[in-house]
């Protein structure tokens, strides 16, 4: 199981957390129409890398905490605020 | 359990940890035994003269003991009765107490005689992948035939149907070097680390510390004095009973601690087991090494053991494992069992030694031991033990006999690996030793036998250094050291020996019952990858994880593909290195506890006013209150009647409630909802929907105004948390700009719906502080008040359709305002209504609920779609892509059973009659107060306007089909005229 | 005000009493600064209460009244029962408008759990290392033991703690703190 460092609770277990998908995507403007909002909702890039990642954490802070996560190795390479915008490593 | 003849003494008369002065009165397979504190039902059984204790799983072939630890792959028995009954226990893990019962598994009926044993005749027909390929055909015969045949056949033991009377907890540790195993360097490890000032858990799946230095009498001063020093470091934690099964992400590691399973029954408040959780800085695998066998025919039979385990039991124990005994090894460390067989009373021990003559079968060949050089053990004879060896030198093919009742084997012995392989540290193949070693991890380290460093003081030091360099990069210097034992590395160098190519059995996987045939026709049949052949025979897959035998299927598999051990591998180990029972997972959480009940402030009188209670998603709610000897739908017509002809009142609490408050809070619920909040004025509700971006509905509500910054917003009891989440979600990421706070307000206020054409005159009579007719507190309206002398705030809502009035106040209080209302309403005949009630009201109005707002409906399916206003909110675009909008799509409909007595069930399909084409489906029933009999909800294709029709109402399953009509959802007040009465 | 006291949510099921472990009838109200109001807020609450607000993992506390970190920008306040609503009134004027301030003296149960035992206790739910080192007096967590919701004090070394966690989960918060507590019953 997985340690995630929370911003404001300090390195907590995974099982304290409810994973919330891709955080790269953007709420598009309200008249970007359709194919945006599909795009928001649907497109996903599932990489096999370091993916930037919401989790919430809903039995801590109840905060969106973004984390920098590789679907290889779980390893975590950074985790911050939800306005952070965090350094994914190379490859 | 099989007598042998008259033998000589099998316990000794001294020496190792047992203690003679005391004995125990055991069972096995209803026979008494006695043994001593110390022993392991093993060791027991062993001295008692037992030689077969169990059946193999495939073919019944009759098994002894072949190991004396957590390694062992035969000697499974089902320990304790009735609700106490365990299957599967490895007898050489099994402490004995006093009063200890055990069976033998596996057969019938009886072990000396087991009928299935046919199957080990029958043996050609069961290759390996023999399920895969021989029950393909026909698909039929699965359930009926093949199935229970097998279930029959193979298995191992039955768990006990009863409920587990003990208790487990689960627990969590933390510490900055955790010491798994305390072998020689495990013990120097957890002391080096311990006295360097680190927080050090030792973990030792044994009763007793000390690993191999058990079977050391020579270094038990060395042994008592480090248990000693430990015990004296307040910042050390020894745990034995206690196996460290897995080993997971940053150093979490999973542990079992066996906290009463060698009592009869556990002391009061103890759990029968402990599952730790274990975080730690730093980890030292001290696990020891695993002596492997060698694969030749008959291997498996009862008198063969590893020639460690033999040694164990003579020298921990005190038990001689055979007399006349035959040691078939590769290694000069198994040597070490020849002396002591001999001290513990053998007559005569000889030595099969595959390699040329060397330096240790000489030593031994001049005291006194016959040593075969060059030879090899092709089979041993006796189904019920062993009474005699065959041999031949390597290369010849004359064999010959060797009178005996014991077969020590030891191919070697290899690094036990399993935690290190769970956690994906790199293997790197040794040749000196002919095995996998582990090589250190970020925070994690292998010391002494686990890596490959033998012999007693080489470990002592390697476990020494491995504390120190633990301690030291969790941030704590290595204080000065302390006396280590004393002693020559032996030779390790170990030529490898996997298989006796003889015909005949011989198998690689005892639990399993895998033999070199079937590793060589996996590869035959194209499993060539070691974690295609482990599958597709099963080896290695049993609760032993093939500790004795899987390199040794690793090796056969490499010598098939023509290839080295070290480039075939071998599998990823995963947890669990040991087997853990099903009450150490569930821990506290089960029964009533596997999840929390959450009760209202009204639980206990809605208990004693005799309710049905329902489950709704965590909560407890009463579901009808049933009179003595009445039915439950009498009851509930009963209560939707006095709803619809008088009054009544129902525990709304579980309702979601979230307090919005901010100078930006009308600005995000108009983002929020589908309508419009930031035109409701101050005490003011309002109906409102929300979609999750994709379009569909996700949950509806009554949102009120208390201040112009200040919402009061209600969920359904199943979307609670779901729409907090929600706004959690777009506040926080979304509009992070908006000035906008939340609170869960659920449990802070109890609220109960006080609903009929009776409730004003009900509330009237309790109520201070607020005129609530129709004039003072119009339809939607919201209000303070006081009620019984409590603050409450009152809603002029209505889910039922009546006039209606729900009245929230600070839960503490809710008994006291609901026993208020309720003798106000004594005079109109008020009633408690339940969750079954509720439903049929909101079903007689139309109005949709979980059943139709699933996920997977628009708001214009739910006959909502005027609820979008022209502004921008979550799912307003999504909710217009064509594929939603089709007007064809199914929507809302009222069904009503023609003949009103005919049951009707939500999922039914709406066919036309004779047509077998699904024009939609029932969501939600029920039996009705208006219009009477059988109603429901439904969604059905929007392709026609079929209001009026007949349908029929399908529902195959239960062979069931039920003429309908298709009418409005509104089967009650239409016009919405009560409400607002 | 009110005629009836308001009723524990620990009394609509029996559970079993344990000697480490009480419930303290609290006013708890839950502070929430508004955007860009927290410097306001923490000074507001500093003239009235004389304490910081304090930053998060840490509670602090003045008299009787106690200030728990629970979210960014947001903090409990607790304060021995008083009359209803009172806490929360005192603080809507303290904050005059620095902070959203919602009553949850029904909606929270506190309970103090105290004894040599107590971090064994809290062990066998909770996930998070009680060792003198790592979490002491002063210091708060919000985190979920035994599938609830919790917010966790120290208040001394004994150690005392305090738990706070939602009147509906009460009653199962309860069951298995007095379970895991039991062994203890005669040592704490």
């Amino acid at each position: 199981m997985h340690r995630i460092d929370c911003p404001w609770c300090g390195p907590r277990d995974e099982a304290e957390f409810a994973y919330r998908g891709d955080a790269t995507v953007r709420r598009p403007a309200h008249d970007a129409g359709i194919d945006a909002f599909y795009d928001y909702v649907y497109t996903r890039a599932n990489p096999r890398g370091w993916h930037t990642e919401w989790w919430h954490h809903a039995g801590g802070c109840r905060q969106f905490v973004k984390v920098v996560r590789h679907t290889m190795t779980h390893e975590i390479a950074g985790t911050g605020k939800a306005g952070d915008s965090l350094p994914v490593p190379a490859e | 359990m099989i007598e042998l003849p008259r033998r000589p003494r099998l316990r000794t008369r001294k020496g190792g940890h047992v203690d003679r002065d005391r004995s125990l009165t055991f069972r096995f397979d209803g026979r008494a035994y006695q043994g001593h504190p110390g022993d392991t039902l093993a060791s027991a059984l062993l001295a008692a003269g037992v030689r077969i204790v169990g059946r193999s799983f495939k073919y019944h072939r009759p098994r002894g003991i072949y190991t004396a630890g957590p390694e062992e792959p035969n000697a499974l028995a089902g320990i304790g009765t009735g609700a106490r009954a365990t299957p599967n226990s490895k007898v050489t893990t099994v402490e004995l107490h006093d009063g200890l019962v055990a069976r033998s598994q596996n057969r019938w009926p009886s072990l000396a005689l087991d009928l299935m044993c046919v199957n080990s005749a029958l043996s050609r027909f069961l290759p390996a992948g023999f399920y895969y390929k021989t029950f393909m055909w026909p698909a039929a015969f699965w359930e009926k035939v093949y199935e229970p045949a097998i279930r029959r056949a193979a298995g191992l033991g039955r768990a006990s149907a009863l409920p587990d009377p003990d208790h487990y907890e689960a627990c969590h540790a933390h510490c900055d070097v955790l010491v798994v195993g305390s072998g020689v360097a495990g013990l120097a490890a957890a002391r080096a680390a311990g006295e360097a000032g680190a927080r050090v858990i030792l973990a030792e799946q044994d009763f007793l510390a000390g690993g191999g230095l058990l079977c050391e009498p020579g270094q038990e001063a060395w042994r008592q004095e480090a248990l000693a020093a430990l015990a004296a470091l307040p910042n050390v934690t020894t745990t034995l009973r206690t196996t460290v099964f897995g080993y997971y992400e940053q150093n979490m590691l999973g542990a079992l601690e066996r906290v009463a399973d060698h009592l009869p029954v556990p002391p009061a408040h103890q759990p029968r087991q402990r599952y730790w959780t274990i975080r730690a800085g730093e980890v030292v695998l001290a696990t020891g090494a695993d002596e492997r066998l060698i694969a030749f025919p008959g291997n498996d039979r009862p008198g063969v053991m590893l020639a460690g385990a033999a040694r164990t039991y003579a020298r921990r124990f005190g038990v001689l494992a055979g007399s006349r005994a035959v040691l078939f090894a590769n290694n000069d460390e198994a040597y070490g069992t020849l002396a002591a067989l001999a001290e513990a009373g053998a007559e005569r021990v000889t030595v099969v030694d595959p390699r040329p003559l060397g330096p240790a079968a000489a030593a031994a060949r001049r005291q006194g031991f016959e040593v075969l050089a060059g030879h090899e053990v092709t089979g041993g004879h006796g189904g019920r033990g062993i009474y005699s060896v065959e041999a031949r030198a390597i290369g010849s093919a004359g064999a010959f006999q060797i009178d005996a009742d014991l077969l020590c084997v030891s191919g070697g012995y290899g690094p036990a690996i399993q935690l290190a392989s769970q956690s994906r540290t790199a293997m790197r193949w040794d040749d000196r030793i002919a095995a996998f070693v582990p090589g250190d991890a970020p925070g994690q380290r292998s010391a002494g036998g686990a890596r490959g460093c033998f012999g007693i003081a080489a470990a002592a030091r390697d476990g020494l250094a491995a504390g120190q360099a633990a301690a030291s990069a969790a941030g704590f210097a290595a204080k000065a050291a302390f006396a280590l034992p004393e002693g020559d590395d032996p030779d390790a160098t170990v030529a490898p020996f996997w298989e006796v190519r003889a015909r005949g059995k011989s198998f690689v996987d005892l639990q399993h019952d895998v033999t070199t045939a079937d590793i060589r026709l996996a590869h035959r049949e194209g499993y060539r990858h070691i974690e295609h052949a482990k599958r597709y025979t099963t080896h290695a897959m049993a609760t032993d994880q093939g500790k004795t035998g899987g390199l040794v299927g690793a090796a056969v598999l490499a010598e098939a593909r023509g290839e080295t051990v070290a480039v075939v591998g071998m599998p990823t180990y995963r947890p669990y290195v040991s087997p853990v029972t099903w009450g150490a997972v569930a821990g506290h959480h089960r029964g009533r506890a596997f999840a929390p009940i959450r009760r209202t402030m009204l639980h206990d009188w809605h208990a004693r006013r005799g309710a049905e209670f329902m489950e709704a998603g965590l909560w407890l709610r009463p579901a009808f209150y049933a009179r003595p000897g009445e039915a439950p739908w009498d009851a509930i017509l009963r209560e939707g009647r006095a709803v619809r002809q008088a009054v009544g009142i129902c525990d709304v609490s579980t309702l979601g409630k979230i307090d919005v408050q901010g100078s930006d809070a009308a600005t995000f619920l108009d983002r929020l909802y589908t309508n419009t909040f930031s035109t409701l004025p101050v005490g003011k509700a309002r109906y409102g929907l929300m979609l999750r971006e994709d379009g569909m509905v996700m949950d509806d509500g009554t949102t009120s105004r208390l201040a112009p910054d200040h919402f009061f917003v209600t969920t359904t009891t199943a979307n609670a948390g779901r729409v907090m989440e929600h706004m959690e979600f777009h506040a926080q990421t979304v509009w992070p700009e908006l000035d906008v706070q939340f609170a869960s307000v659920t449990d802070q206020w109890a609220s109960m719906s006080v609903a009929g054409p009776e409730a004003r005159r009900t509330l009237a009579k309790v109520i201070a502080g607020l005129d609530i007719s129709d004039a003072g507190l119009p339809f939607m309206g919201v209000a303070d008040a006081t009620l019984a002398g409590c603050p409450v705030r009152v809603f002029r809502i209505s889910f039922s359709g009546e006039l209606a009035f729900e009245v929230a106040t600070p839960a503490g209080y809710a008994l006291a305002v609901w026993e208020a209302i309720l003798a106000a309403g004594a005079e109109f005949g008020i009633e408690p209504y339940g969750v079954e009630a509720l439903g049929l009201l909101r079903i007689e109005k139309g109005h949709v609920a979980g059943a139709e707002l699933n996920g997977q409906t628009t708001m214009r399916d739910v006959g909502l779609g005027k609820m979008a206003k022209k502004g921008d909110f979550v799912g307003k675009v999504l909710a217009g892509r064509p594929g939603l909008t089709d007007p064809a799509r199914p929507r809302l409909v009222g069904v009503r059973a023609v003949d009103r007595e005919r049951q009707i069930r939500p999922g039914a399909h709406l066919v036309e009659p004779g047509s077998d084409r699904s024009l939609g489906w029932i969501t939600s029933v029920t039996r009705s107060v208006e219009p009477g009999g059988w109603i429901g909800l439904a969604m059905l294709s929007g392709d026609a306007d079929r209001h009026g029709q007949r349908l029929v109402a399908a529902f195959p399953l239960m062979n069931e089909a039920v003429e309908v009509e298709i009418s409005s959802p509104h089967f009650v007040d239409p016009e919405n005229a009560r409400v607002r009465s | 005000m009110c005629a009836a006291e308001p009723r524990s949510p620990l009394s609509v099921v029996a559970v079993p009493a344990h000697p480490m472990i009480a419930e303290l009838p609290s006013a708890i109200v839950d502070i929430a600064a508004r955007r860009g109001r927290a410097g306001d807020l923490a000074a507001a609450i500093r003239a009235e209460f004389g304490l910081d607000l304090p930053p998060p993992g840490r509670f602090a506390a003045s008299g009787d009244t106690t200030a728990v970190w629970i979210r960014p920008e947001t903090w409990l306040v607790m304060a021995p029962r008083g009359a209803e609503g009172a806490l929360a009134r005192r603080l809507v004027e303290t904050a005059a408008g620095a902070a959203s301030v919602v009553d949850q003296s029904h909606g929270k149960t506190r309970v103090r759990l105290a004894g040599a035992a107590a971090p064994r206790v809290l062990a066998k739910g909770c996930r998070l290392d009680l060792h003198p080192a790592q979490f002491g007096p002063g210091q708060a967590a919000v985190t979920p033991m035994a599938q609830v919701g919790a917010v966790l004090l120290q208040r001394d070394a004994t150690p005392a703690y305090e738990l706070v966690v939602g009147s509906s989960y009460a009653v199962p918060f309860l069951e298995w703190l007095t379970d895991s507590a039991a062994e203890f019953a005669g040592t704490h």
